[in-house]
């Protein structure tokens, strides 16, 4: 336990320098879009890893979305939705996404065989990033508990 | 072996903060994956008495480890994967102590172009015809080993090629520390069996400039090579097995179709009735649009199981495929509504040449402020599903019913406190199975209704509670379960839950544990009695025995 106590410290001291990674997903079209474009808009952005059956990223997910209009009026930000959903179930993520009614506010992108998933090095979802405009990450958590996005929005709001 | 693993990763860790800390020396991310599992013996839910001798040699203890680590450096990329098992957890495929890197690459991605050499994962559509993925749930890697190149211009062609040796799952697994067979690296075993794989993708609407229209078409095909016995040749084996597969993708003001074919070569049953020809197709519409997703999928499976190592399928070891044929049903998730779930039927049976079937999955999002959705909307889902089994020849004629499912759920935000869940579902599984006193048993049908609720107390502070029921006439009866899930955000969470096989065995499986997390870094603990089971990831389903006992898991990413 010490050991992993001591590496979890190394690990603490590289974790600003890590950025998003060139990697080709799909987005909600089936269209091949590389990573490294979703930052490209120059403003911080929310980039959440989640699948179809993991309930406490869908809960998440859904506390950002309810929470966008009041967030909106506070900073000016994106959010991503990457599902790492496999061929199984690409076609349900993309329906169960917009029948949340996500697709309307977030950015939605498909990362079937878990390419993006595993230059990020999430292991576990749900993970969410925060960047901020010049694409550095600035926050992650993995795990979501009810009132977790409170901590992810003062994140962004760090970002100014 | 143990120490070696931990003094491995502690000093490549060590070495990590130095090089990141300056600009021009690229960057470097890692995730660490520890879990530990410490049994105790139970009478009324034991392992088995092979497994209890084991238990008692490895004392009672038992780790999966996974370090990985990649470095960036501009186009240049560079990673490896430790794996250590000192021994591995009930279920996996790794029994004995052992360390290795499971990969190791280094790549070079330009604007239109990459190049990988080393370990990577590839799949061409949708991996009916070929798939590398990692699973550590199931203990599944079959990360190929050798070199891929991808080519794409202007998101009008795409093609990608590779070579390399299929890690195998349990027999022959490649690294460093492995089996003579295997050799490092495996390459001992590139004489036994290889793949090459080829995919191209034509976007013709980008090349005729449409706007509002997307249509592609995509074709892929794979060689097998594989030193064959010639008692496999002569049950129609070949040593090199070509498959291939062609697509078609449409997309239209938020209306989408797709469809593939698979021809597969030839596919070994099994070890008593040769080799037939593997063939399958599969079809996906929709429609997707502000508030509603509507998804329908189609599939015929015949004779669809490529074994990466033919040679050994008397064995049947798990994670030991190179094509991915997962059940396409609901994917549930509560306690009670996951206790069989289905394995698709592929065509490993002489009788049952394979499977046909079909989901349809629909999702509406009744909007803020109107009637039905009120003050802050209603979500509402249905998915139903059915599959039937391929007569001797691949007909459909005289095929039985495999598999049947309906689901119903509907999500319900109240109050901005109060959040209620519920689901319904009826699953229908013609299966005949083995329980754990050796006896022919039925699964059959079960009724499942779940009622999940929601209730923050405060921004911060909420707790979640689940109860369910299951009615069965199958032949563990009726089940009842609950779950209470007390929350802190962000950090903390402790729950309990119970499942209770009141209409059979009367056995309670309970459990309860906490978590911690800390930014990248989660702590989690928990104590329980584990019922016997599936766990299924693609045409794969390992069986997890039964076993009582802590666990505790570290998940660390940077």
């Amino acid at each position: 336990m010490r050991t992993f106590l001591l590496t979890v410290a190394l690990l603490i001291s590289t974790a600003a320098f890590a950025q998003v990674p060139s990697v080709t997903v799909e987005d909600a079209k089936g269209e091949a879009v590389d990573t490294k474009e979703i930052l490209s808009e120059g403003v911080p952005t929310i980039v959440s890893f989640w699948s179809t059956i993991c309930k406490p990223c869908i809960r998440e997910l859904d506390a950002i979305y309810d929470a966008l209009p009041d967030w909106m009026e506070e900073a000016d930000f994106r959010v991503v939705a990457v599902s790492t959903d496999d061929s199984r179930l690409l076609a349900k993520a993309k329906s169960f996404a917009e029948g949340r009614g996500w697709g309307e506010d977030f950015t939605l992108l498909f990362d079937k065989n878990q390419d993006f998933m595993r230059a990020m090095n999430v292991s576990v979802v749900p993970h969410v990033f925060v960047f901020d405009a010049k694409g550095n990450i600035v926050y992650s958590h993995t795990s979501y508990v009810p009132g977790g996005e409170l901590e992810v929005f003062e994140a962004v709001k760090k970002c100014k | 072996m143990k120490k070696l693993f931990l003094i491995i990763y502690v000093l490549a860790l060590v070495l990590m903060p130095a090089s990141a800390q300056k600009k021009d020396w690229g960057r470097i991310s890692a995730s660490l994956e520890s879990n530990h599992h410490f049994y105790v013996e139970d009478q009324a839910n034991g392992f088995t008495p092979s497994e209890l001798i084991q238990m008692k040699e490895d004392g009672f203890y038992a780790t999966n480890n996974y370090l990985k680590i990649d470095y960036f450096k501009g186009r240049l990329s560079a990673g490896t994967q430790l794996e250590g098992y000192f021994p591995s957890m009930v279920g996996y495929p790794f029994p004995e102590n052992r360390m290795s890197i499971s990969n190791l690459y280094v790549s070079w991605r330009d604007d239109s172009y990459s190049v990988t050499a080393g370990t990577f994962y590839e799949q061409f559509g949708s991996g009916l015809l070929f798939r590398s993925w990692e699973d550590r749930t199931l203990g599944l890697n079959n990360a190929m080993l050798g070199a891929r190149a991808t080519y794409d211009w202007d998101g009008k062609i795409s093609a990608r090629a590779f070579w390399g040796i299929p890690r195998l799952g349990k027999l022959s697994e490649y690294g460093l520390m492995t089996d003579s067979e295997g050799g490092f690296f495996g390459l001992g075993l590139a004489s036994k069996v290889n793949v090459a794989g080829a995919d191209l993708s034509v976007s013709i609407s980008e090349l005729a400039g449409w706007n509002n229209v997307s249509f592609s078409v995509e074709g892929s095909v794979i060689n097998k090579h594989e030193a064959l016995s010639d008692n496999l040749i002569n049950m129609g084996c070949r040593p090199n097995n070509v498959g291939w597969s062609a697509r078609a993708d449409v997309e239209v003001n938020g209306f989408y179709a797709k469809a593939e074919h698979v021809d597969a070569g030839k596919q070994l049953i099994n070890a008593f009735f040769g080799a037939e020809r593997g063939n399958a197709q599969l079809v996906e519409l929709g429609y997707n649009s502000r508030g509603l997703g509507v998804s329908f999928t189609g599939r015929r499976l015949h004779r669809m199981t490529q074994q990466i190592y033919t040679s050994n399928l008397m064995y049947a070891p798990s994670a030991n495929i190179i094509s991915y044929c997962p059940a396409m049903t609901a994917q549930h998730t509560y306690m009670l509504t996951t206790l069989n779930p289905y394995n698709p039927e592929t065509g490993t049976n002489k009788l049952r040449a394979g499977e046909i079937g079909g989901q349809l999955d629909a999702f509406y999002n009744f909007r803020r402020g109107t009637k039905i959705g009120g003050k802050r909307g209603m979500k509402v889902h249905a998915n139903f599903s059915a599959y039937y089994s391929l007569n001797e020849t691949g007909g459909v004629k005289g095929g039985e019913p495999l598999f049947l499912d309906f689901t119903f759920d509907v999500e319900k935000q109240w109050t901005k406190k109060f959040k209620t869940t519920l689901l319904y579902t009826l699953q229908d599984y013609n299966k005949e199975e083995k329980n754990f006193a050796d006896e022919e048993v039925y699964v059959g049908m079960s009724h499942v209704i779940v009622a999940d609720l929601l209730y923050k107390w405060t921004p911060k502070l909420s707790t979640r509670l689940e109860l369910q029921y299951l009615a069965s006439n199958d032949y563990q009866k009726d089940w009842m379960a609950a779950l209470l899930e007390v929350s802190f955000a962000p950090h903390w969470s402790v729950f309990a839950s119970d499942m209770f096989n009141h209409g059979d065995s009367g056995l309670h499986y309970y459990n309860a544990g906490i978590s911690l997390v800390y930014s990248k870094i989660r702590v989690a603990a928990g104590y329980g009695r584990y019922r016997a089971g599936f766990i299924c990831s693609g045409g794969v389903c390992r069986e997890i025995p039964a076993y009582t006992g802590a666990n505790l898991t570290l998940t660390a990413s940077f």
